[in-house]
C-alpha cells in the first residue's frame, strides 16, 4: 500500500477525485483527509503496480488541478 | 537514501539516487504558485511530479524521473532545467500582468482577422438559449418581462 | 534605485543590445540606430545636447520622449502588424506521402512508392479547396507538397482546376506553387504546369556530390535531374517572354553538418543554376532528421560562422554584377530598412501557425503548420486542429490550439524577447519550442531558433554600422519586393 499526501493549498480536491475516477480500473483507492492534506492510499495486485499507479495519480492530480486553475476555493 | 548533489545547496536540493528523484525547496515568496504550477506541468511528461508545503512560504517539488535510472549528473541537469523553467514561468507571469492589455488586443485582432464573421449557417446553428451574461439590474430584460403582474401571494386579494 | 530620466533629451521607450563596442537601439515600432558606447551612455542618462548631431539622429528616429510622435509610431506599428487583419494566406496541401527520393534530413514523413493509401483523393481535395477558399485573407497561395507531389499529379491538376473555377465566385488573388524534387518531371507535366501558372520550387543541397549523398534517387543522380529541369523550366519562362530576373525556379537549401565547410561551393552551385535567392536554413528537429540527428546536427555557433561566410561571399558576388540574395537576411532587412513586414510566417509576432497558414494532410486532417503536421507523422498530435471532412473553416482557425499558438508566439509575452532589441523584427515558432524544449512557450536562452535569429541580426546590424556604401547598396536591393503577377491566377475565365 502506498500513501500519497496532497496539500489542500496546492491540489484541488475535485481534481484528485477526478483523477481517482480515471485510474479506478488500475488499483484500489482509499481517500481520507488529515489536517492540511488530502490523503489517498493506493493498493494494487503488487507493490510495483501500486507504486506506478500512485505516481500516475500524482501527475493526474497535478495536471487536473492546473487545468482547473488551482486548489478548490 | 537522500544526499546532496555536487554544486547544489542541500538547503535547496536533495537527491534520492535510488529512487531517481530530486526534492527541491522553492521559496513561495519569490516564485508565485502560478509559476510553480507552470514549471511543474511542463515536467509531467518526463517525470512524476509531487508538490507539498512543508512550511509556510516553502513549496517542495519532487521530481522522479521516468524511464531509465538517472545518474547524479542526470539529476543535476533535471534540477537545472526545472530551475530555468521556473524562472522563465515566474518572469512570464510578471510580463503577462504588465502587458496583458496589449497581448489580449493582438490576440483578439488575430482571431477576428482569421475567423471573420459567422456565416448564416453558423448563426442558424448557434444556441441562443444560453444565458450570455449576468444581468443583476435586469437591463436586458424586456419591459413586459420586467413589469408583468406578479402572481398574488396566498391570502392576498 | 536610479531616479527617472527627465528633460528634453530623456529617452523614449527603447530596447538595446551590445554588439562589441557598439550598441543597437530600437524603438517600440522598429526604428533603429547603432550608437557608440559613449553615445549610448549619454543617451541613456538623458544628457544629449539639444541641437547636437546625436540629438538630431535620435529625434529623426523618434527616440526622444519630448519630441515623441505618437501618431508616427502608431502608423508604423499598424503597418507592420497589418497581417493580423486577415487569416491564413498560405495553404500547404500534402497530396501524397509517397516519394521516390530518400533524404537524410527528410521532414516529410515519406512513404514508399507503393503506399498509394497515402495519396489524397479527389473527394478530400474538394473539401480542402472549399476550406481554403473560406479564408478571410484576400490573397491565397496553395502550395503543393508531399512526399513528392508529382507522384499524385492527377490530384494536383484537380485542385488547380476546381480552386480556379470556384475562386471566380470568391475573388481571391490566387496563386499555386509546388515544392518538388523535379525527378519525375516530364514535358507533358511541365507544359500543363506552365499553362496553369504553377510556380515551381525545388531543393538543392549544394554541389552534385553533396546533394546526391544527402538526397538519394535510385539508379540516378538527384542533382542531375533537378538541375536539368531547373534549366529547362527557366528556359521555358524566357521563351514565354517572362523576365528571367523575376521568373525562375527557386531552390531551398537544408544546411547539414557536411554543408558547413562548403559554403562557397553551395553559393556557386546556386548561381550556376540561375537561382537568384538562397535560403540558408539550418536543419530543424522535425521528421527523419531526429533519427540521424547526430550525423546532420551541429552547434548553432558553427552554423552562424557558415552563414556569415556565405552571405559575405554573396555580397561580393553582387558587387560583381551577380544577382543572388540570401532569404533570411532579406526578410530581416525588409523589416529593418523598409519598415515593413514581408509576412514570413515563422518570423513575425504572433507567428503564423493557424492564423497565417494551414497544412492539410493527404487524409484531410488539418494542422497549424507543416511543422505541426510533421510532428503528427512522428506520433504527436498536439497541433492537429481539425479535419476538412468534419470541421468548418471557422472551427479550424478558432481551435483552442490556435489560440495557444498565437499567445505562445506573441513576443510581448515572452521572457527575453520582451526586452530584446530585435523584438520588432523577430519571431518564434511554438512547434519548435514544443519539440526541442518541451513546451509551446520555450525558453529563448536555450532555443536554437533564437540563437540563429539573434546571430543573423547581430551580423546585419554590425554590417549596417560598419560596411562600405557598396555593401549597403546590395543589402538595400535585397529588400526590394518585385511582385510576380504572372503567377496570380486570372480572375475571369479564359477565351
Amino acid at each position: 500500500m502506498i500513501e500519497l499526501r496532497f496539500h489542500r493549498e496546492l491540489y484541488a480536491g475535485t481534481a484528485i477525485d477526478a483523477a481517482l475516477v480515471r485510474l479506478a480500473d488500475y488499483a484500489q483507492f482509499e481517500r481520507a483527509e488529515d489536517g492540511a492534506h488530502f490523503v489517498v492510499r493506493v493498493s494494487a495486485a503488487n507493490e510495483k503496480r501500486a507504486r506506478k499507479v500512485a505516481r500516475e495519480l500524482g501527475n493526474f492530480a497535478l495536471g487536473l488541478t492546473v487545468e482547473k486553475g488551482g486548489p478548490d476555493r | 537514501m537522500s544526499e546532496s548533489l555536487f554544486g547544489l545547496s542541500p538547503d535547496a536540493v536533495v537527491a534520492d539516487l535510488d529512487e531517481g528523484a530530486v526534492h527541491l525547496r522553492v521559496d513561495a515568496q519569490l516564485y508565485p504558485l502560478e509559476a510553480i504550477y507552470a514549471a511543474a506541468y511542463v515536467f509531467i511528461a518526463r517525470c512524476w511530479v509531487l508538490l507539498d508545503k512543508p512550511e509556510p512560504n516553502r513549496i517542495r517539488v519532487t521530481l522522479t524521473a521516468k524511464g531509465a535510472q538517472p545518474s547524479a549528473d542526470d539529476l543535476r541537469a533535471l534540477v537545472g532545467e526545472f530551475g530555468n523553467e521556473l524562472l522563465s514561468s515566474a518572469w512570464r507571469h510578471e510580463i503577462t500582468k504588465t502587458n496583458r492589455a496589449m497581448i489580449e488586443a493582438v490576440t483578439m485582432q488575430a482571431f477576428s482577422g482569421a475567423m471573420g464573421p459567422p456565416s448564416l449557417d453558423e448563426l442558424a446553428a448557434f444556441d441562443f438559449t444560453d444565458e450570455p451574461f449576468e444581468d443583476p439590474l435586469g437591463i436586458a430584460q424586456s419591459w413586459e418581462d420586467k413589469y408583468k403582474k406578479k402572481p398574488a401571494k396566498e391570502g392576498e386579494p | 534605485m536610479t531616479a527617472a530620466v527627465t528633460g528634453v533629451s530623456a529617452p523614449a521607450f527603447v530596447r538595446f543590445r551590445e554588439l562589441g563596442d557598439r550598441v543597437v537601439v530600437t524603438s517600440l515600432d522598429g526604428e533603429w540606430l547603432v550608437l557608440g558606447k559613449d553615445e549610448f551612455r549619454t543617451f541613456a542618462k538623458g544628457d544629449v545636447v539639444p541641437g547636437s548631431e546625436l540629438h538630431g539622429r535620435l529625434a529623426a528616429r523618434n527616440m526622444l520622449r519630448d519630441s515623441y510622435d505618437v501618431r508616427r509610431a502608431a502608423d508604423t506599428l499598424r503597418r507592420r502588424k497589418r497581417f493580423l487583419h486577415a487569416g491564413p494566406n498560405l495553404h500547404l496541401v500534402v497530396v501524397t506521402l509517397r516519394c521516390n527520393e530518400t533524404c537524410v534530413y527528410c521532414h516529410a514523413s515519406r512513404a514508399d512508392l507503393d503506399a498509394v493509401h497515402t495519396d489524397m483523393t479527389k473527394e478530400t481535395a474538394d473539401k480542402v479547396v472549399d476550406t481554403i477558399l473560406r479564408t478571410t485573407s484576400p490573397h491565397v497561395t496553395i502550395e503543393f507538397q508531399g512526399g513528392e507531389p508529382l507522384v499524385n499529379f492527377p490530384v494536383v491538376k484537380h485542385i488547380v482546376d476546381i480552386a480556379t473555377q470556384k475562386n471566380r465566385a470568391v475573388g481571391k488573388s490566387l496563386e499555386f506553387t509546388m515544392v518538388s524534387n523535379l525527378s519525375l518531371m516530364d514535358e507533358d507535366k511541365l507544359a500543363w504546369l506552365l499553362e496553369h501558372r504553377v510556380q515551381l520550387c525545388t531543393s538543392i543541397d549544394g554541389p552534385a556530390a553533396l546533394h546526391d549523398k544527402q538526397r538519394k534517387l535510385p539508379m540516378a543522380s538527384a542533382f542531375d535531374r533537378a538541375s536539368y529541369w531547373i534549366k529547362r523550366i527557366n528556359a521555358a519562362y524566357a521563351a514565354a517572354g517572362l523576365d528571367p530576373t523575376l521568373y525562375h525556379v527557386e531552390a531551398l537549401l537544408t544546411t547539414t553538418k557536411e554543408t558547413l565547410a562548403r559554403w562557397r561551393e553551395v553559393v556557386d552551385t546556386y548561381v550556376g543554376l540561375g537561382c537568384r535567392a538562397l535560403f540558408l536554413r539550418p536543419v530543424d528537429p522535425f521528421g527523419f532528421a531526429e533519427k540521424t540527428r547526430r550525423v546532420v546536427e551541429y552547434p548553432r555557433a558553427e552554423y552562424l560562422a557558415f552563414y556569415r561566410d556565405a552571405v559575405e561571399y554573396m555580397i561580393e558576388l553582387n558587387k560583381q554584377g551577380v544577382e543572388i540574395l540570401e532569404r533570411y537576411a532579406a526578410i530581416f532587412l525588409t523589416k529593418i530598412l523598409a519598415g515593413d513586414d514581408p509576412n514570413f510566417l515563422d518570423i513575425r509576432s504572433p507567428g503564423g501557425a493557424g492564423i497565417g497558414q494551414l497544412a492539410y494532410n493527404y487524409d484531410g486532417r488539418v494542422f497549424s503548420s507543416d511543422e505541426g503536421r510533421m510532428l503528427h507523422a512522428m506520433g504527436d498530435d498536439t497541433f492537429l486542429i481539425g479535419d476538412v471532412r468534419t470541421n468548418g473553416y471557422r472551427e479550424i482557425v478558432g481551435h483552442p490550439t490556435v489560440r495557444a499558438l498565437a499567445l505562445a508566439s506573441n513576443l510581448d509575452g515572452q521572457p527575453d524577447c520582451v526586452h530584446c532589441a530585435y523584438q520588432p523584427y523577430c519571431g518564434t515558432q511554438p512547434e519548435h519550442s514544443h519539440k526541442t524544449l518541451g513546451n509551446l512557450l520555450g525558453r529563448m536562452r536555450e532555443s536554437s531558433m533564437c540563437a540563429v535569429h539573434k546571430g543573423i541580426q547581430d551580423w546585419i546590424f554590425t554590417t549596417l554600422a560598419t560596411a562600405p556604401p557598396a555593401t549597403l547598396d546590395v543589402l538595400r536591393r535585397w529588400t526590394t519586393i518585385r511582385p510576380r503577377d504572372h503567377f496570380v491566377q486570372p480572375s475571369a475565365p479564359g477565351p
